[in-house]
């Protein structure tokens, strides 16, 4: 690996220098979202692992230190529903008395079953994972699917730290081998628990998979972390029984037999699944978290059915707009909100009832902040990118509101550069490829808040990263996120355009 | 007000160590001292040095706790952020420091324990010179500032620091003025448990000579055990306290928690039951606990067959009650470790050479009482 490193320097300090400026437009310009800090109690310290809705609309967060806590937004009071826990990731509402939460050595369902307010029952829903005692194998999730099936996803272990001398379940030298590792039972994995209580392993090839979430035809999304085998951060549209690409997880895959990192780089490529959306490193985010998506109804703003996804190290909050292209999800992602106010460390979300975004905000030893904040749409609309789209020769931008026509149809309002990265053994990984891609025609479609743009290439395993900064709405709003990354994993045949850019509202 | 006497002691140290003005004949060496410290941190993040000095700035890495490789690179003024951006399209082959001439001296990548010491002379310009570990994701908050030929600013609005270190410990660290002994890492401001611990208290943690699944019970009066869930067991217990999670949630979680007490019972047979015939057992099932009559844990699992619930109390004068529920079909076997460090006493049962062998209906009820040898097993 050191020797394609120092082939490569050239490019490596050329990409360095071209990623330095982040085109993550500043917060605050906005008057359409406000961020809102939830005050928490003296003496809990707020590194938030999950937060959720009860039936009666408290809010329910769990904290690094073990705290299961409920919070009244009506009456703005916080009281404790169980402590103890070890480290929890992730809570799931089942009824106003009880809950699932992801701890390091277990889900738990947490029941209070003499109403005092208190969980009184720990059942351990499932177990059936290893644990080596190394401090990177957290357990991240749970999400729940309309069959009461839950998904977890298991963290792999840090050269960082050790395997303790007692560890819990079976101890793969194999997957030992690596900068992440899966030396015990399905670390890199998402598990499924089916609701009669059977543990699955559902899926492999994840590094630091902090956070799921289930569309609502129970498609499950999954974001990971850049580092070894992940040149970016990556949302995954998971695969069940699908590779995602960090091997060392493939030691607890019984169809495969040998050493994970043994297998040669093109036959992983060939094996994995790709990720539907790849986040530029840095440029636009460091460790994805959650992603979730918009089921509000519009009380949230106009992003009905999109998926927002946090992020620990920038602030900034991510929105990734999907469609289906030759029957696989691809899309964009663009930063929805970011800079001051919002605050680092976002790492879990939740929509309350009244349609407001709740982030559970951490550090957890690493870059990040603490916390809960709620994210509330004012009622103004934003002048900003809806959906962008591929098409055969460019893409489709269709604007939450109309644009100004003159710039809109100007073709050097919108700078396309494209560039791909590269999964290796190596942490992380520069841009490849880049190059500048020319806008041919800018056509406003005849709704005055959709654009058609033709491109000169389209290329197949991309990023194209378009920059819009001089476009302007109708009445001369600047747009509030003037930059977007869109992964292309497919090309969209001709003749199969996608429907006409609308907006419904 | 700690702070302000090391800030006026560092200022003092290094008037003294660099003879400034017109009777300066000969420079010394200026000797600092900069430590990675866990929660990603340097213990120094400051410090002033007069121009054209030449330093020897020891860099040690003694992030203990979260084992993590940090390096130490000294950047031109006001080039931190653009460097640590820059950074992260470097491979660790070149130690994440990136190829820019805004970078003046660094040191390679260090593991746990690592020292380097950077010899250079500072540079001639006045300025603030940031420092900074470029290892991805570290240089968002570990980083610090050398202020070079001008007075340092009052540190609470210092931009040059993480605003979380412009408190008082921020320049806590080693180095002149402390004899260039290097101190440990400043002590956790992490709580013992969890808020609004109340007693009996279950917290599942890190313990040591456990597992990973390890659940640390306290009563009042500071009487302990651990419970392993991974293997559904007492593993051990202790008196004169109970557990200290502050370095366990300290940095990234590695460590493991403090046991405060002294261990008078240490498991020594593992899982203690053996059902029917068994030699050894099969499969053990942990499913979970109940917090019954003031929160006291009820543990329940399984183990072939046999469905056991067990409460774990303190015992008035030292040592352990513990009460056992099991549904099972066939006889039992309880095996104890008089080298455990505490003698075994039964409700019931027959005791047979340290086995306590009960009848299925026997084993519906059952207490065993552990009562610890003089001076432990320690």
């Amino acid at each position: 690996m050191k020797r394609s490193t120092l082939i490569l320097l050239p490019v490596l300090l050329l990409t360095a220098l071209e990623s330095v400026h982040p085109q993550v437009a500043p917060a605050g310009r906005s008057s359409s979202y406000r961020v809102e800090n939830i005050p928490t109690p003296e003496g809990l310290v707020p590194e938030a692992g999950g937060v959720a809705f009860l039936p009666d609309g408290r809010l329910v967060a769990v904290f690094h230190h073990g705290e299961v806590m409920f919070y009244d937004p009506r009456s703005k009071t916080w009281s404790v529903f169980a402590t103890g826990l070890h480290d929890p990731l992730g809570v799931v509402a089942i009824s106003d008395r009880e809950l699932i939460v992801a701890q390091r050595p277990e889900i738990t369902r947490l029941r209070d079953t003499d109403g005092n307010g208190r969980a009184d029952s720990f059942e351990t829903i499932s177990d059936d994972f290893g644990m080596s005692g190394n401090y990177s194998e957290f357990t991240h999730g749970p999400v729940m699917d309309a069959e009461g099936s839950l998904y977890f996803s298991l963290n792999t272990a840090s050269n960082n730290g050790p395997v303790r001398p007692i560890i819990r379940g079976a101890y793969s030298p194999a997957g030992r081998i690596g900068r992440m590792f899966s030396a015990v039972s399905y670390r890199g994995w998402i598990m499924k628990v089916t609701k009669d209580g059977r543990t699955i392993p559902w899926a492999s090839g994840f590094r630091s998979p902090n956070g799921l979430t289930l569309d609502r035809d129970g498609n499950l999304f999954v974001t990971d972390n850049q580092g070894d085998w992940l040149g970016a951060g990556k949302l995954f549209h998971v695969r069940p029984q699908g590779f995602h690409g960090h091997p060392p997880s493939l030691a607890w895959d019984s169809t495969i037999h040998t050493i994970p990192l043994a297998i040669p780089v093109a036959v992983l490529e060939r094996m994995k699944v790709k990720a539907a959306v790849q986040i530029p490193y840095s440029i636009l985010a460091n460790s994805p978290s959650q992603p979730l998506i918009d089921y509000t109804g519009g009380k949230f703003g106009p992003f009905d059915g999109q998926m927002f996804v946090g992020e620990m190290n920038q602030k900034v909050l991510m929105r990734v707009m999907l469609e289906e292209v030759n029957h696989q999800l691809q899309g964009a992602v663009v930063p929805f909100i970011s800079g001051d106010p919002l605050r680092m460390g976002g790492n879990r979300l939740s929509f309350a009832p009244d349609g407001s975004l709740w982030v559970g905000h951490t550090d957890h030893g690493w870059a990040g902040d603490k916390g809960i904040t709620r994210i509330v749409w004012t009622g103004e609309m934003p002048m900003d990118l809806h959906t962008m789209r591929l098409t055969s020769d460019g893409f489709d931008l269709t604007f939450t509101r109309p644009v100004d026509l003159r710039v809109a149809a100007d073709p050097s309002t919108y700078t396309f550069s494209r560039y791909h990265y590269k999964d290796s053994i190596d942490y992380g990984s520069p841009q490849h490829g880049k190059a500048r891609v020319e806008v041919l025609e800018a056509r406003v479609s005849p709704g005055g808040n959709g654009v058609i743009l033709k491109l000169a290439e389209l290329r197949e395993g991309y990023i194209y990263q378009l920059n819009m900064k001089g476009l302007l709405g109708a009445d001369g709003t600047p747009l509030a996120n003037t930059v977007a990354y869109y992964t292309i994993n497919q090309l969209r045949q001709p003749g199969l355009a996608p429907p006409v850019a609308t907006l419904e509202r | 007000m700690k702070h302000c006497s090391t800030l006026v002691s560092l200022i003092g140290f290094l008037a003294a160590a660099v003879p400034l003005g017109a009777q300066a004949t000969r420079v010394d060496t200026v000797e600092v001292f900069v430590q990675a410290i866990p929660g990603l941190k340097f213990d120094r993040v400051r410090f002033a040095i007069a121009a054209s000095t030449p330093l020897r700035l020891v860099f040690r890495n003694v992030d203990e706790q979260a084992d993590m490789d940090h390096n130490l690179v000294i950047t031109r003024p006001g080039a931190r952020e653009k460097i640590v951006q820059a950074a992260l399209a470097t491979t660790e082959a070149e130690n994440f420091v990136p190829k820019l001439p805004d970078v003046l001296f660094f040191t390679p990548l260090l593991g746990q324990g690592g020292e380097f010491v950077l010899r250079f002379t500072s540079p001639a310009a006045a300025g603030a010179y940031p420092y900074v570990c470029t290892f991805p994701g570290h240089g968002f908050v570990m980083y610090g500032v050398m202020y070079v030929g001008m007075a340092m600013p009052p540190i609470a609005g210092d931009q040059g620091i993480p605003p979380t270190q412009r408190g008082g410990a921020a320049e806590g660290g080693g180095g002149p003025g402390r004899g260039g002994r290097p101190l440990r890492p400043p002590p956790p401001t992490m709580p013992a448990v969890s808020y609004a611990t109340t007693y009996p208290a279950v917290v599942r943690t890190f313990l040591p000579e456990s597992g990973p699944a390890s659940i640390a019970v306290g009563f009042q009066g500071g009487h302990s055990y651990n419970f392993d869930a991974g293997g559904a067991y007492l593993r051990y217990a202790w008196t004169g306290g109970f557990v200290d999670n502050s370095r366990h949630w300290q940095g990234n979680g590695n460590a493991y928690a403090d046991i405060l007490g002294t261990i008078y019972y240490r498991n020594q047979v593992g899982f203690p039951f053996r059902v029917g015939s068994r030699e050894s057992t099969e499969r053990v099932e942990y499913l979970g606990y109940r917090l019954i009559e003031d929160g006291h844990p009820e543990f329940q699992y399984r183990v072939d067959g046999a469905e056991i619930r067990e409460r774990i109390r303190p015992r008035a004068g030292g040592g352990l009650i513990r009460t056992f529920h099991i549904e099972s079909s066939e006889p039992l076997r309880f095996l104890t470790d008089p080298g455990g460090g505490a003698g075994f006493h039964a409700s019931t049962g027959r005791t047979n050479g340290g086995v306590l062998e009960l009848t299925a209906s026997q084993a519906r009820s059952f207490t065993v009482t552990m009562i610890p040898r003089t001076g432990g097993n320690r």
